[in-house]
């Protein structure tokens, strides 16, 4: 449940919005994208600064004690300007499997990092609560005197490079294992060329790395943080879709050609309302999913895994027709359609693919 | 007893009404207590009197004065002994537009009659005025305290049993299209009005063509004012198509949240629920219905707190994908047995029926294209596509 009140949360909302679009344009979009980090640290920071990095963290720990309604609105945000930050993966995915997880006082310290933008974690590995899982690692975790050490190689780490601690999960004959390992020279993060330019996307190597082993994980611990996470990815995606809809409705009123705006042809206002119930949809699956987790209800299965799949399949429609939609002008490289149809082709098989959620959603279904 | 206004708690609200029916409504009989067969006017009368014909309307205008969320609990339990006559602050569309709309005198002297009787015919469409439906070519003309009206009018529902019409005229054919159309509640009971049935692609007779011969229609029951029909009939046609994005059209009990769903039910019995294409496909079909829903309560949520949202009109639409695209996934899962129809074959005559009956949705209120024009232009402000017939007086327009 979220210890933020409807008033503090449009306020953070508020804010939040009106800090990116003045500081999150296409120039710093771009610029975070050439740099080693692969997003703009300042504005992480800030982020921090508002309190976003602790949205779902306990206020025990310098956090906000939101919920997964307020992470959602943080990530709609994110995804409307695309801003590549390692919030799903630190704040929400990787928090929670701490919180959940780990003992004190090692914990309380690595939260209120987090919270204070000083430390952030990737995520690899197998298991449920991995968002891109590599069926291929050879990673190994064995214990050495009183400590485990990691040894082996893992892919499609996100953000590694510059990570401060690296979460991994070993999933093995069903049963979940997760290490907590820190960047260190025993760690070698190589990077991978990505189709999606704002995706970071990492091989580690692992040589007598020290690991922390993750405590008492139970299925459903793990399958609550693998639900924050889906749903929040599912909030961001829908926050993208609803930006690239915006910015070519805004081309259809403006573009004229034949005499007369782009947007007063029927063919292309056909297209344009069909796409604006994509939108929606995507909007009310994000928020149902992120309301029936806050609210323990039931349904939060089955309302997360419509949201997986309808955000992604909407995200990638929308965006894909954006270009479509524009001509010529959204085949260049400087425009930014192609910057969210690749976010929208990166996010497709982010915790499972929409079939494995849409088959997923038909069981919850016939469970409920 | 607890009093009903705003401040009752739904609890009350559901206990006064229950108590009410108690009372009144014969469960097992289906009709007043102490009848022995049901007397429409007679039970509508009693419901009005009640308060529960509209109760979220304000009191000095026959209602209770009740939010939304409480008239719900008024129509459940009603629902639930199968009583007719509540929720018609939802879907007597005639009563709506007069309420909305109408005159004070109009309002007072047609509202008891209204919501007291059938539920409104209405009277809009013509053989040459479909999706252009400003074109309509019914003619009104003055005569001392009434109009004569004379015209055809089509795919009019509850023609036959329609005490009134919702009508749309044209009353000055020498100014563009949209400024010469006048709304009347139009008497139905009189000379001059022949209805004939329709036979429809579903087998079903509901809609009808309206032949009126000089009929007559009092002055006094114009809907808004003369010449400014169009503005009044938007009115109308928003709560038609309000109606319509909550799959109203649909066979009762088909979106029923609590039973399970009827493509599962189907792809059981048929022995292709383990298919993994079908389960995809029944998968997507259950999540559209589903998220229309989302989308409907999100409109809902905005409508209370700004008094207006923009995702009402999606509603249609997106039910036109719904129930196109479940009567297609019905279909396949029947395979050969899809071929055959009639009393004998319930399965197949219904999925037949539901597959013919979706165009109900997505041409009736206006087609699904209409609504994207419509959507296009009001909801995302693009322009509008130069009308030929814009500025050009009604008598000179062409039509085919």
């Amino acid at each position: 449940m979220s210890q933020i009140s409807d008033e503090d949360r449009q306020a953070l909302r508020d804010g939040f919005s009106r800090y990116l679009e003045a500081e999150a344009d296409q120039e710093k979009l771009r610029a975070g994208i050439a740099s080693d980090r692969g997003y703009d640290n300042s504005i992480w920071q800030q982020m921090a600064e508002m309190g976003l990095l602790g949205i779902a963290i306990s206020e025990d720990f310098d956090g906000v004690g939101g919920g997964a309604t307020d992470v959602a609105l943080v990530m709609e945000e994110v995804g409307r300007k695309l801003v590549p930050v390692p919030f799903a993966s630190t704040c929400v995915v990787a928090a929670e499997m701490i919180a959940r997880f780990v003992p004190d006082p090692i914990k309380q310290d690595l939260l209120q990092k987090i919270a204070a933008g000083q430390l952030t974690v990737s995520i690899g590995g197998t298991g449920d609560f991995v968002s891109l899982s590599d069926d291929g690692h050879s990673l190994s975790a064995e214990l050495s005197g009183d400590s485990w050490v990691m040894n082996g190689q893992v892919s499609f780490v996100s953000h590694a490079g510059v990570a401060d601690y690296h979460l991994l999960g070993l999933k093995e004959d069903g049963v979940d294992s997760a290490y907590l390992v820190t960047a260190s020279d025993a760690v070698s993060a190589e990077r991978l060329s990505t189709n999606d330019p704002a995706q970071r996307l990492f091989t580690l190597n692992f040589s007598d790395a020290e690991a922390i082993k993750l405590e008492d994980m139970d299925a459903e611990g793990i399958n609550q943080v693998r639900m924050r996470g889906v749903a929040a990815v599912a909030a961001e995606q829908a926050g993208a879709t609803r930006a690239i809809f915006d910015i070519t409705m805004e081309y259809l009123r403006t573009r004229y050609q034949f005499g007369r705006p782009i947007g007063s042809f029927q063919a292309i206002k056909h297209m344009a309302a069909d796409l604006l119930v994509e939108v929606e949809s995507g909007t009310s699956a994000a928020l149902a999913a992120a309301k029936a987790l806050d609210s323990g209800s039931s349904s939060a299965e089955k309302f997360v895994s419509l949201a997986a799949f309808t955000c992604k399949d909407a995200f990638r429609t929308v965006s894909a027709q954006a270009i479509q939609m524009h001509g010529g002008i959204a085949y260049t490289e400087e425009h930014i359609a192609h910057l969210y149809w690749r976010r929208a082709r990166a996010g497709l098989s982010l915790f499972g693919s929409s079939d494995e959620h849409r088959e997923h959603y038909l069981k919850s279904r016939e469970a409920a | 007893m607890a009093i009903l206004d705003r401040s009752a708690s739904p609890e009350d609200i559901n206990s006064v009404v229950e108590a009410w029916l108690d009372q009144h409504w014969d469960s097992e009989k289906r009709c007043a207590k102490g009848e022995d067969s049901y007397d429409e006017k007679a039970w509508l009368t009693k419901v009005f009197e009640a308060g529960f014909c509209v109760p979220s309307w304000p009191t000095e205008y026959y209602g209770l004065g009740l939010s939304q969320k409480q008239s719900g609990i008024i129509e459940k339990a009603f629902a639930k002994r199968k009583a007719q006559g509540s929720a018609r602050d939802r879907f007597h569309l005639g009563a709506i537009t007069v309420f909305k709309v109408g005159s004070e005198e109009l309002k007072r002297a047609m509202l008891p009659v209204m919501l007291t009787g059938p539920i409104c015919c209405l009277l809009y469409s013509e053989p040459n005025a479909g999706s252009d439906l400003a074109g309509v070519r019914t003619k009104a003309i003055p005569d001392g305290d009434d109009f004569i009206i004379t015209g055809q009018k089509i795919w009019t529902s509850n023609a036959q049993e329609a005490e009134y019409g919702m009508l749309l005229t044209r009353t000055d054919w020498d100014v563009p299209k949209h400024r010469g159309i006048t709304f009347f509640l139009f008497p139905m009971k009189q000379d001059g009005v022949e209805v004939k049935p329709i036979n429809q692609i579903t087998g079903e007779s509901e809609f009808n063509e309206v032949f009126i011969t000089e009929a007559r229609v009092p002055a006094s029951h114009i809907i808004g004012n003369l010449n400014e029909g169009w503005t009044s009939f938007q009115t109308a046609i928003a709560y038609e198509r309000l109606i319509m994005g909550q799959g109203i059209t649909e066979r009762r009990g088909k979106s029923k949240a609590d039973s399970e769903p009827q493509l599962i039910t189907l792809a059981r019995k048929y022995e292709k629920y383990d298919d993994p294409t079908v389960r995809q496909k029944i998968a997507q079909a259950l999540a559209y219905r589903e998220l229309n829903g989302l989308n409907m309560q999100r409109a809902k949520q905005e409508i209370m707190t700004n008094g207006s949202s923009s995702l009402m009109s999606l509603g249609k639409l997106a039910m036109s994908r719904v129930q196109h695209g479940e009567a297609a996934i019905a279909t396949d899962l029947l395979g050969n047995a899809a071929l055959l129809d009639g009393d004998d074959y319930p399965d197949a005559a219904n999925i037949n029926f539901d597959a013919a009956k979706a165009y109900m949705n997505s041409i009736g209120g206006g087609t699904d294209q209409i609504q994207k024009n419509i959507i296009a232009e009001r909801v995302l402000n693009l322009p509008k596509e130069p009308d030929l017939d814009r500025d050009v007086a009604f008598r000179d327009v062409k039509s085919s």
